[in-house]
């Protein structure tokens, strides 16, 4: 009993002038969340409309996926990765100029190029998917062409991002050696930098593959193409068994890709 | 001799040929596929090309200048609170159902690698692999319009985004004072408060906070489906055709996801 005591004297952390504070910050982060909560659960939400709690499990049960569908749907899945498989394709070409103007070792010049490449990553990675789709759709029509397009513009920050990192950070005394043979930037760029970089590179460019599959998912809900379109089709319609087989099969299908990729990048990365 | 270095180049050529003509293979065949794919998407080339000078003339004419008065007004700014709001919910509900599941998750200190591990996997991977907005629309037409089925979305996207990343810091942690702590006769739980947490709190912050900025960008895009914030006022301008207003839209939601990653970087530098 004495020595327990004692601990709780000796601990620094538990005196009283360290202790209060902390605890008066965790009631305010409290009170905080809690009126959070009232404002939008409590009285934002419209609970005079939600059904009672077995009409919910009704629905609940109706989104049972109707296995039937699932073949309906092969063609729109297979668009859909393909539609990941454009985008990342397209964002891996545009990401090269970029992350070449936005790395600060090999930028040209600090002033003008080095903003104008950050500022493509920053509205590239700050916009999300589903309004780059809709610019496109208004611009193009419906069709997978638009959903690609918001893809590579979306995808582009982060490739460019990590490639611009991955620049900096690579050994300096190869792009040295090159340099001192009295080589011009871009051809340092090109057998310096480049074989350090590319296997990053290729990692990040798979890992990017797979993140677009979700992404491609849900462009079809605004007509970019892809398995989106026939989702929000059958549930306009009501038919949430039809509904559930959309989403049983987008989750197959982004598991399969996430397995696919790890054994791809681990397999790189090993060698 | 002779003969036999001579067989062995040539075996040697005949290797190195046949492997030159399988690579050309491959890069003849992704080309088919690819050429394929296009047929495939019945992706017009021709219109793609043309495109960007109708884009540009649509983006000066009829999209650009942004329309701020719209965009400031009280309407828009409440929803944007309410995104907010929804962002931090949904990460602070979520992150309380994670921590017990990346505790469950991890192999070296799950409480139990028969039942729990898998569950709590499985659950992870689940919710990884469902997107949100197809989620917020499951839970809208589930429950009701509004907020209440966004922050439900983002909890969800929480468990997948965040559980993953916590589970994988628990299992790099020093296993010393794990088993230090487990001879004393300690339960699972003691374990966990007095071995595991001390030693991941800093990176368990930092994921915490980064996983609020990534749910803040999910929630702006939430209300497109009717599960509250400001992509609801983003669809009905769209709906209306005032892409001038649109744009403004579009502009306040960078403004805030920029803003969020600023604060999260410094926070997460704080943190650490």
């Amino acid at each position: 009993m004495i020595q327990k005591m004692a601990g709780h004297i000796n601990n620094p952390l538990r005196k009283r002038n360290v202790i209060i504070p902390r605890y008066i910050a965790y009631g305010i982060i409290l009170v905080i969340i809690l009126g959070m909560s009232a404002h939008l659960i409590v009285f934002g939400t419209d609970w005079k409309r939600m059904s009672s709690i077995n009409e919910v499990f009704e629905t609940l049960f109706s989104f049972f996926p109707n296995l039937k569908f699932i073949p309906e749907i092969a063609g729109p899945l297979f668009e859909t990765t393909l539609m990941a498989f454009w985008g990342t394709l397209l964002a891996v070409i545009l990401s090269i100029p970029i992350s070449y103007l936005a790395a600060t070792t090999t930028t040209p010049s600090m002033l003008i190029t080095f903003p104008l490449g950050r500022a493509f990553i920053v509205l590239s990675r700050s916009t999300h998917e589903i309004i780059f789709a809709l610019i496109f759709v208004v611009a193009l029509g419906l069709g997978p062409l638009p959903g690609i397009l918001a893809l590579a513009c979306r995808s582009v920050g982060f490739m460019s991002k990590t490639t611009a990192e991955a620049i900096e950070a690579c050994n300096q005394g190869a792009i040295e050696a090159i340099k001192s043979t009295g080589a011009r930037k871009l051809v340092q760029f090109f057998f310096a930098v480049v074989p350090q970089v590319f296997p990053i590179f290729l990692g990040n460019a798979i890992f990017q593959f797979d993140i677009n599959i979700r992404r491609a998912a849900i462009l079809g809900m605004v007509g970019a193409g892809g398995i989106g379109l026939h989702f929000s089709e059958q549930m306009k319609a009501y038919n949430y068994d039809n509904a559930g087989a959309c989403v049983f099969a987008v989750v197959i299908l982004v598991i399969l890709g996430e397995v696919i990729s790890n054994r791809i990048r681990t397999k790189l990365i090993a060698g | 001799m002779t003969n036999a270095i001579n067989t062995n180049y040539q075996s040697f050529k005949f290797n190195q040929r046949i492997r030159r003509i399988i690579k050309f293979g491959i890069i003849l065949g992704l080309i088919t596929f690819g050429y394929w794919t296009i047929i495939f998407l019945d992706i017009p080339i021709k219109r793609m090309l043309d495109m960007f000078g109708p884009l540009a003339t649509m983006l000066a004419e009829r999209v650009f200048p942004p329309d701020l008065e719209y965009a400031s007004s009280w309407k828009v700014f409440i929803s944007v609170i309410e995104t907010v709001e929804m962002s931090i919910l949904g990460a602070f509900y979520g992150t309380l159902i994670t921590i017990p599941l990346a505790w469950c998750a991890a192999w070296n200190i799950t409480p139990s690698r028969e039942i729990l591990y898998p569950l709590s996997r499985s659950i992870i991977v689940l919710c990884r692999s469902l997107p949100t907005l197809m989620l917020g629309l499951l839970l809208v037409s589930l429950f009701v319009f509004g907020p209440f089925a966004g922050i439900l979305a983002l909890a969800i996207g929480t468990i997948g985004f965040a559980g993953k990343l916590m589970a994988e810091q628990c299992e790099a942690i020093d296993m010393g004072p794990v088993d230090a702590i487990s001879a004393t006769g300690a339960s699972p739980l003691k374990i966990f408060i007095y071995a595991v947490l001390p030693q991941v709190k800093s990176e368990w912050t930092g994921i915490i906070i980064y996983n609020w900025d990534a749910r803040l960008r999910g929630s702006t895009i939430l209300g497109f489906v009717g599960a509250g914030g400001i992509g609801l006022h983003l669809r009905h301008q769209i709906s209306i055709l005032e892409y001038h207003a649109t744009l403004g839209i579009i502009c306040i939601i960078v403004i805030l996801v920029l803003f969020s990653e600023t604060l999260s970087h410094f926070c997460r530098k704080w943190a650490r």
